[in-house]
């Protein structure tokens, strides 16, 4: 069933909802966070800046669609430079925009999720320097970054805490997760049916229309005109 | 007349990246096969392929697990510059490979010349479909085995293995190139570059995105390669993959986005005589590589200990536009 694009509608999902209690926060703080990850990627795998560095200046806007912000990053800068705006905000130019779930992007960013399969299922947008992209993707899939572990680094003395959290934490969001699948599944279920009823009726229209037209052209000039 | 193999076939796996080598090698993968950072292979991606270190370092790797190493030098030379690729050949050979991979009969003689003891594989992008063809590599060049071109049918390829004496290998999972081999010229058409010798079949330099009424539109050079509706899956933007009118109607002329997984098929796949199973993919992540590995090489075992391997449906997602087929291999037409 064709859905809307993943900027219109993201998925219904524990980290959209976050993202909702998220939005009081200034962009100034997301930075900030976002920053000191990035500064510990770069102590941590200097190898994938290496990679980066033909780069040079190029801006890739990262938008996670179930949260309300978005980043401009420019990897191959030196030193690489990045900063936040809100999602209704317009962000600064950039050459390649790069969009999906939260999850997705971060499943892409440590190597567990295969880039040209989220593009085929579409769960991965990209739009602009489609070379640019794959070089972004192919030096990150080379890496073994461990997001999580780099966050609770960035948290300094609260990562002890947050540690601790983190386990029953996971399993609470990913519980919520499939049952906030399962009520969207219900809820938007009826639609479904109904709209795969209807591409059935007009894939066989397609086919109908598409036999006319063969028909047609297989006709002699003369006979279609007369 | 030779006789047939019974043996369960290698598994080749693609490493795009270091990583990706790892994992293929951890997933059970009997060979990997890898190319330079350059020109010389036909995956000459941005941020792909190994420089000398890395190249080192994972024959290191693969041979500390028992598994074999092939390099890729599969596109051909321009016209009085082979450099790039006979130093290519050289450091495969002083690096530690196991097989190289060739298509170019100038590289072919240089190997056998000057690397008489390193194995030489006949790349598909030699595109050698026959047993006349398939005798002239091994007997002019020694080649050990060839790599068969996408097209022909298990009955061909059974065919052909009662003709020669050669090794042979046959993809088993992933993109599939429904052409020629070696001889496309499609994406030199549109970009004016092309994997026989460039390295690349549709440039990422070339390829555009953009959502226009919501629908992404995919863009090759000057041509728009295809329109796809919001929760369409997608595929590679390719000419051969694109969607076109003629006749007046729209479709995919060439190739529809699908990928090859012939897992089903395995015993069959053994059955013809082909000494090695290739997955392709060097351009895919290392997520891939694990997922796909690892599942030939389960029902392979399981195929050893004479069981039946079945699909899962696990490597469904990972498949160019979320389609599966077993392409040539059971094809009733010519």
């Amino acid at each position: 069933m064709p859905m809307a694009s993943l900027e219109e509608t993201p998925p219904l999902s524990p980290v959209l909802l976050l993202g909702m209690a998220a939005r009081p926060l200034p962009p100034a703080v997301v930075e900030a966070v976002l920053r000191q990850a990035l500064r510990r990627v770069q102590a941590g795998h200097p190898e994938v800046f290496a990679r980066l560095r033909p780069l040079g200046d190029t801006a890739f806007l990262i938008d996670p669609v179930d949260v309300p912000f978005k980043a401009v990053v420019r990897p191959g800068a030196q030193p690489p430079a990045l900063c936040v705006v809100r999602d209704d905000q317009p962000a600064p130019a950039a050459a390649v925009v790069i969009s999906g779930a939260l999850a997705t992007l971060t499943d892409l960013l440590q190597g567990r999720a295969d880039g040209d399969a989220l593009f085929f299922s579409r769960d991965l947008a990209i739009e602009g320097d489609t070379e640019a992209a794959l070089t972004l993707r192919n030096a990150l899939d080379g890496a073994d970054i461990d997001v999580f572990e780099i966050m609770l680094a960035v948290l300094g003395p609260l990562a002890g805490p947050a540690r601790r959290l983190a386990r029953p934490g996971r399993t609470l969001l990913r519980g919520l997760r499939d049952d906030m699948g399962r009520v969207q599944a219900a809820l938007t279920a009826p639609l479904a049916r109904r709209c795969a009823a209807q591409a059935a009726e007009l894939a066989a229209l397609e086919d109908q229309v598409g036999e006319l037209r063969r028909r047609l052209h297989q006709r002699p000039a003369r006979t279609r005109s007369g | 007349m030779p006789a047939m193999h019974t043996e369960i076939p290698e598994l080749i796996c693609p490493a795009g990246t270091p990583a990706a080598l790892r994992a293929a090698v951890e997933a059970g993968a009997d060979a990997v096969y890898l190319g330079f950072r350059d020109a010389t292979n036909a995956r000459n991606f941005p941020g792909l392929n190994f420089d000398e270190g890395e190249f080192r370092e994972g024959v290191d790797v693969a041979h500390a697990r028992g598994c074999k190493v092939f390099v890729a030098i599969n596109t051909f030379p321009p016209a009085g510059r082979p450099g790039p690729w006979h130093d290519a050949v050289d450091l495969a050979a002083k690096g530690g490979a196991d097989a190289v991979i060739l298509a170019d009969v100038g590289m072919l003689d240089y190997a056998a010349t000057r690397h008489p003891t390193l194995r030489r594989h006949l790349s598909v992008q030699a595109s050698a479909s026959n047993a006349e063809a398939i005798r002239f590599y091994q007997e002019a060049f020694g080649v050990a085995r060839v790599v068969l071109p996408r097209v022909l049918t298990l009955a061909e390829i059974a065919a052909l293995n009662r003709q020669v004496t050669v090794e042979t290998e046959i993809f088993a999972f992933g993109g599939l190139c429904v052409m020629a081999e070696g001889r496309c010229a499609l994406s030199s058409y549109a970009t004016g570059q092309s994997p026989n010798t460039n390295g690349v079949c549709s440039p990422a330099s070339h390829v555009r995105y953009e959502r226009r009424d919501g629908k992404q539109i995919s863009r090759l050079g000057a041509f728009t390669i295809d329109k796809i509706a919001d929760g369409t899956p997608a595929g590679y933007p390719t000419l051969c993959k694109g969607r076109f009118v003629a006749g007046g109607c729209s479709g995919h002329l060439f190739e529809e986005p699908t990928s090859l997984d012939a897992i089903g098929l395995l015993p069959k796949l053994a059955a013809t005589g082909a000494r090695a199973l290739k997955i392709e993919g060097r351009q895919r992540g290392r997520a891939y590589v694990t997922r796909v590995v690892g599942a030939y090489r389960k029902a392979l075992d399981a195929l050893a200990r004479g069981e039946t391997p079945v699909s899962d449906g696990t490597l469904d997602a990972l498949t160019e536009g979320q389609r599966q087929t077993t392409g040539a291999y059971l094809k009733s037409w010519q």
